[in-house]
């Protein structure tokens, strides 16, 4: 076909295309709830012309569980299991952001070792995301090789979570005050021994992904983000460095201990797909070479956590905040408001997904092919249930 | 098109000849980690049955079931984890006030009966019980869901105590109540074990709530003398509380004190909505100002009875007033309880004693002018050892020198004294007459002696401890064998000899000594404080044949303290105990008991 | 102090700032000056980025609180924006809409309007069902919507389940003629 696309649809006055569904020359297309191009529930209602996305618009509710409103009626410390549940794939920066606006609030200060098990921990939950994120941008081109070595990475990673944490998904770690436990002995030796292999892992990525025909032609130019759209539609973290922004809270506002690591994460300029895999690729390598960092730098045990008043009636005064951590999607943050009970009265989850899966996403969509939408989706990191919560 | 990059991914061929990572057999290669969080276990005989961990299952998984027997400082309940709810956060392990409760790592079970999934850890068996080294335990080091360590309220410092009746306790400030109300985890354990089962908890909360006014309503509810229990109760309560389990006991009595001092006598009768109480017309006499005679005449007017109260003494406060010093309980205090309870309209006689000699007011008077009478007339006879030379008038009985203190009468200290018994009224002794000897002579001669060895003596440890520090011996742990008496007939001190073991074999009271391990200790002054009797003789006479006597010569009473004299009560510590809260809590069931005798209706 | 948040004082009537810590501060607006003081923020002290807008419900007081967070990169600064609208029984506050600042805006403002009934009049798709579907009760976030009752309702609780309070099964056990109750019960009596 060497018609011009551009042709169609037409577009009135207000640059708004003409649909006319009784035309025949378009096609309402449903995408999900189940859909390859994230983790969890989501429908994608897309207005096809051929096999090219002319109108696009996303529904979520489909994993709505009013997690905002449960904490509400729960102790401070009756929010952890709660709040870890609003992102399956990486749970703990729910519990930091939780956990550090309650001590925020709460006038808690934790001890020295246990921020830097909390940057572990942190960085283990990005590392096992992205094992599986980076070869996952080619699984939606349908090169599924990647993806299967990646997994068999990160159960390696969820291994030491279940070590260090006691859970392998759910780790209810960080907890108001401090953390749940120190290193058990040996932990970090057999980390660096899993990191060696994630080091060979990453070798063959490259070789299979990037030094691939089949991935850079469809992922070059796809799913393009210019740089003036991060700040107007709420473009974070990798997707942002990919357009040119830079976009990293660990860099930005550091928290915890991140102001002692040597990292500099990686902006590109492209802003398409491919950028975005370069960029998260990228992220990788730095996060284990964070991991390194962090067990090389950290303390050999001590204080894990510290005096809170009575977890079963802590009042904390009146007051709100706003607390957020660098997750694999970018800024994560807690809106948190106290109102002087010892439970809170508002709790709003804000991720990135909000605004890349919603008014962005259905920009992006337009014009792109009906096979290319996993790859998009994925390339942003759609997260629905931080999306409804 | 780059050939370069349409061969290299090719390169992943090479793992063609590479073996599989996959586990083959992970139920049985693959066991939970160390500290993973798999199914419950519960060390049945340490658990306590306290209910934190219902109380922080934010999903309601856990139920607390009857799997034990009841006893003080143990519910007998025991959680019963629901599966179809458990998350496996694992913070009822955290909160858990005994360390009884973990996960173990075992973290498959299959069963087709979804009952199953629905068990008490530790009383139903599973096969991870013993698997006691793996699973999730209470993470270490420093990690409490709730402050282990006691707020200690100040208090005198030794120099500044031993030689004066100042009240050493100082009370809480509001912070430091707070903080400490703040280590209640609200299980209520102690309330069964406080003999008036008081609402510990509720009252602790209105502490936290900064709502003393309501504080003191709840202590009302089953306490009519809060300054005196919160400053001297034996706080049986402290004892069972289960926060002492992994740290300090909950110091309830200082928070009981708190909440009485906070709150101005004037106000009383507003926040206790005792302004207008109505008369039912029927009468009630009380023989005895002491805590149960107090107590039932608080609860008796509360009901609407005319209540008066007959006391053989100057004042009211039984052995609250005479046998406890007031460096410890201040006179000012007993006056604010007792003149709340008399401001209610309860009449009180001083001075009169009942009794069948002349100028004493009969029983039978009594019974034939009221509805019904309440006699807790008390423990008021020293004891003696019966020891050689213990009839001599230097030796002499604590509760009469107790009382002589506080009534101000002169009596001879000497330089040396000797106390003979290891309770709290003997320590009560050893320290009022270190403190008279610290005025007259710059320095403390006291020396008490106990049967029992020094992790056996019944009196509170902090009372030997603060004794000690004001510079008086106490040694236990030897038996008086006599009193030496020189010619003048003035004793010149005890002999003593080692005692190893108090009871035989059987549990008897059997004192085992060793008669070649002696000691003689120097005093002008011998007291006997080893237990006190009661006097019950206006029981005499035409009533006695139809009650029945108990062993120690109590009176036999039915629960509500009634005797096999229908309107005849009695309580205190003629009946049991002896302890303040013990008497208030007859009191108040006597009273309970009246109530329903001349108000069959309820 | 923050970059804007003098220009808010004086120029919007801003008041209650709270400075939370070194870069995060929270000021309350009038509702009718929050517009106009929002796009002063972003097109004149350069937040630039709508984190996000979200409400909390003061029912007591009377309010309901519109947060709005905005977002400085380059001075690394945020200020979140209160507005205090007064609360209606039934729902149906109303606010203008910011649609026209950041496209992403009426997402959550369609989130608002279904979750807390907070309408955004104009604001494209505000009445369109966002995450409930065929939901004819109260916007489920306010505060008077129980979720517990609504959760008893709707579904089927496991039967067969009790529990002890270990307070009172004690007293039972070891106690069962406790005074409490029969005095509590007459003191009321003749207070009546």
């Amino acid at each position: 076909m060497n018609e011009d696309r551009s042709l169609y649809p037409e577009h009135d006055e207000n640059g708004k295309p003409i649909i006319d569904l009784e035309s025949h020359k378009f096609l309402k297309l449903w995408q999900g709830p189940q859909h390859p191009g994230i983790t969890g529930n989501m429908s994608l209602e897309l207005t096809v012309s051929g096999d090219e996305i002319v109108e696009s618009k996303t529904h979520v509710g489909y994993l709505h569980r009013g997690f905002e409103k449960l904490l509400e009626r729960r102790l401070f410390v009756q929010c952890m299991p709660t709040s870890i549940r609003l992102c399956v794939a990486e749970p703990d920066p729910n519990e930091y952001i939780v956990s550090t606006a309650v001590e925020e609030l709460g006038g808690i200060e934790i001890p020295d070792n246990a921020k830097w098990l909390r940057m572990l921990s942190l960085e283990m939950a990005r590392l096992q995301v992205l094992l599986r994120g980076v070869p996952g941008q080619a699984g939606t081109f349908a090169l599924g090789l990647g993806y299967q070595w990646g997994n068999y990475l990160r159960d390696l990673i969820l291994d030491s979570f279940e070590e260090l944490t006691g859970g392998r998904v759910y780790h209810m770690y960080i907890i108001p005050g401090g953390v749940r436990g120190n290193l058990p002995e040996g932990f970090k030796g057999r980390m660096l021994e899993k990191l060696k292999l994630i080091d060979e892992f990453v070798v063959k990525i490259d070789k299979l992904i990037f030094q691939n025909v089949v991935f850079e032609s469809r992922a070059k130019g796809l799913g393009h983000i210019p740089k003036e759209w991060v700040d107007k539609y709420g473009v974070y973290g990798p997707a942002a460095r990919a357009s040119g922004v830079m976009r990293d809270v660990r860099k930005t506002n550091p928290y915890l201990n991140y102001d002692q690591l040597d990292f500099e994460p990686h902006v590109t300029t492209e802003g398409d797909v491919y950028a975005r895999s370069v960029v998260r690729y990228n992220d990788l390598q730095m996060t284990v070479d964070m991991i390194r960092q962090i067990l090389d730098k950290m303390p050999d045990g001590g204080d894990i956590r510290a005096q809170t008043p009575n977890v079963l009636h802590w009042k904390i005064p009146k007051g709100e905040t706003y607390v957020k951590c660098e997750s694999s999607r970018g800024e994560y943050g807690m809106y948190f408001v106290t109102d002087g009970s010892d439970k809170p009265r508002r709790a709003h989850l804000k991720g990135p997904s909000y605004t890349h899966a919603n008014a962005l996403l259905d920009k992006l969509l337009i014009n792109a092919n009906i096979a290319d939408t996993a790859a998009i989706m994925v390339s942003l990191a759609t997260c629905p249930p931080e999306i409804e919560r | 098109m780059n050939i370069k990059k349409l061969l290299t991914p090719f390169t992943a061929w090479g793992n063609v000849t590479k073996d599989p990572v996959t586990i083959k057999d992970p139920l049985n290669e693959r066991p939970g980690a160390d500290r993973y969080r798999g199914f419950h276990r519960n060390d049945v005989e340490a658990c306590v049955g306290c209910g934190s961990c219902e109380d922080i299952c934010e999903n309601e998984a856990i139920d607390l079931m009857p799997a034990k027997d009841t006893k003080d400082g143990d519910s007998g309940l025991r959680p019963m984890i629901d599966y179809g709810r458990c998350c496996w956060c694992a913070l009822c392990v955290d909160v858990c006030t005994t360390n009884s409760l973990t996960l173990s790592n075992e973290y498959t079970w299959i069963s087709t009966d979804p009952e199953d999934f629905r068990y008490i850890p530790g009383i139903d068996k599973k096969e991870w019980d013993n698997n006691n080294d793996k699973g999730w335990k209470k993470p270490e080091p420093n990690y409490e869901f709730y402050p282990l360590k006691r707020i200690q309220p100040s208090h005198l410092s030794p120099e500044d105590r031993s030689d004066s009746f100042i009240e050493m306790m100082h009370g809480y400030s509001k912070d430091q109540a707070m903080q400490e109300a703040d280590r209640c985890v609200e299980c209520g354990i102690c309330t069964a074990t406080c003999p008036a089962h008081m609402g510990i908890p509720e009252y602790i909360k209105a502490i936290r709530n900064d709502d003393l006014e309501e504080g003191l309503r709840i202590l009302y509810d089953t306490n009519p003398l809060p300054e005196i229990c919160g400053r001297i109760c034996t706080h049986k309560c402290e004892t069972v509380c289960t926060i002492g389990h992994k740290g300090d006991p909950l110091s309830i009595r200082w928070l009981k004190r708190y909440i009485a001092d906070q709150n101005p006598s004037e106000r009383y009768k507003k926040i206790l909505e005792t302004e207008n109480l109505v008369s039912k017309g029927k009468k009630v006499a009380i023989i005895g100002a002491g805590p149960s005679g107090l107590s039932a005449a608080h609860y008796l007017v509360q009901m609407g009875y005319e209540v008066k109260i007959f006391e053989k003494l100057a004042a009211a406060g039984g052995m609250m007033r005479y046998g406890i010093p007031s460096y410890r309980l201040p006179y000012d205090q007993i006056d604010k309880d007792i003149d709340y309870i008399l401001s209610l309209g309860v009449d009180i006689q001083y001075n009169i004693n009942v009794g069948n000699g002349e100028g004493e007011i009969s029983l039978e008077t009594l019974g034939n002018d009221y509805d019904a009478v309440f006699s807790g007339t008390g423990l008021h006879l020293g004891r003696s050892t019966g020891i050689p030379g213990s009839d001599n008038k230097h030796v002499y009985a604590s509760p009469d020198l107790l009382r002589w203190i506080v009534e101000g009468k002169e009596f001879e200290v000497p330089e040396n004294v000797v106390v003979i018994g290891g309770g709290n009224v003997a320590m009560d002794i050893t320290r009022s007459m270190a403190r008279l000897q610290m005025k007259k002579y710059g320095k403390v001669g006291v020396i008490t002696t106990a049967l029992e060895g020094e992790d056996k003596m019944p009196a509170d440890r902090e009372e030997i401890d603060e004794g000690r520090e004001e510079g008086c011996i106490i040694n236990p742990g030897w038996a008086p064998k006599s009193v030496e008496i020189d010619s003048n007939g003035v004793p010149t001190g005890l002999n003593v000899v080692k005692c190893h073991s108090l009871f035989d074999s059987e549990g008897r009271f059997n004192p085992q000594t060793d008669e070649d391990n002696k000691e003689f200790w120097p005093g002008t002054m011998i007291i006997e404080s080893i237990g006190q009797g009661m006097d019950i003789s206006y029981l005499d006479g035409k009533y006695k044949d139809q009650l029945e006597f108990g062993p120690r010569g109590r009176v036999q009473t039915d629960e509500y303290y009634q005797t096999g004299l229908p309107w005849l009560f009695m309580g205190g510590d003629i009946i049991k105990g002896p302890d303040v809260i013990t008497g208030i809590a007859t009191g108040h069931k006597a009273a309970v008991g009246i109530d329903r005798m001349l108000n069959p209706e309820f | 102090m923050q970059k804007g948040i003098n220009n808010l004082i004086e120029k919007f009537g801003a008041s209650d700032l709270v400075e939370r810590r070194s870069g995060l501060s929270f000021i309350t607006v009038d509702q009718t000056k929050a517009v106009a003081a929002i796009t002063h923020l972003k097109d004149i002290d350069g937040y630039t980025v709508l984190s996000f807008i979200t409400a909390a419900d003061w029912i007591e007081d009377g309010k309901m609180q519109l947060t709005y967070m905005l977002n400085n990169p380059a001075e690394v600064a945020e200020i979140a924006i209160r507005v205090m609208l007064e609360r209606k029984k039934e729902a149906g506050e109303s606010m203008e809409t910011i649609h026209h600042l950041w496209p992403n805006a009426k997402k959550w403002q369609q989130e608002l309007k279904e979750m807390y009934g907070v309408d955004f009049p104009t604001s494209p798709g505000v009445n369109d069902s966002f995450i409930l579907e065929g939901w004819d009760d109260m916007p489920p976030n306010r505060r008077d919507f129980d979720t517990k009752q609504y959760a008893e309702d709707t579904f089927f609780p496991r039967g067969g389940r009790v529990t002890h309070d270990p307070a009172t099964y004690m007293r039972e056990q070891l106690d069962p003629k406790d005074p409490q109750y029969y005095t509590k019960k007459k003191k009321k009596d003749i207070n009546s």
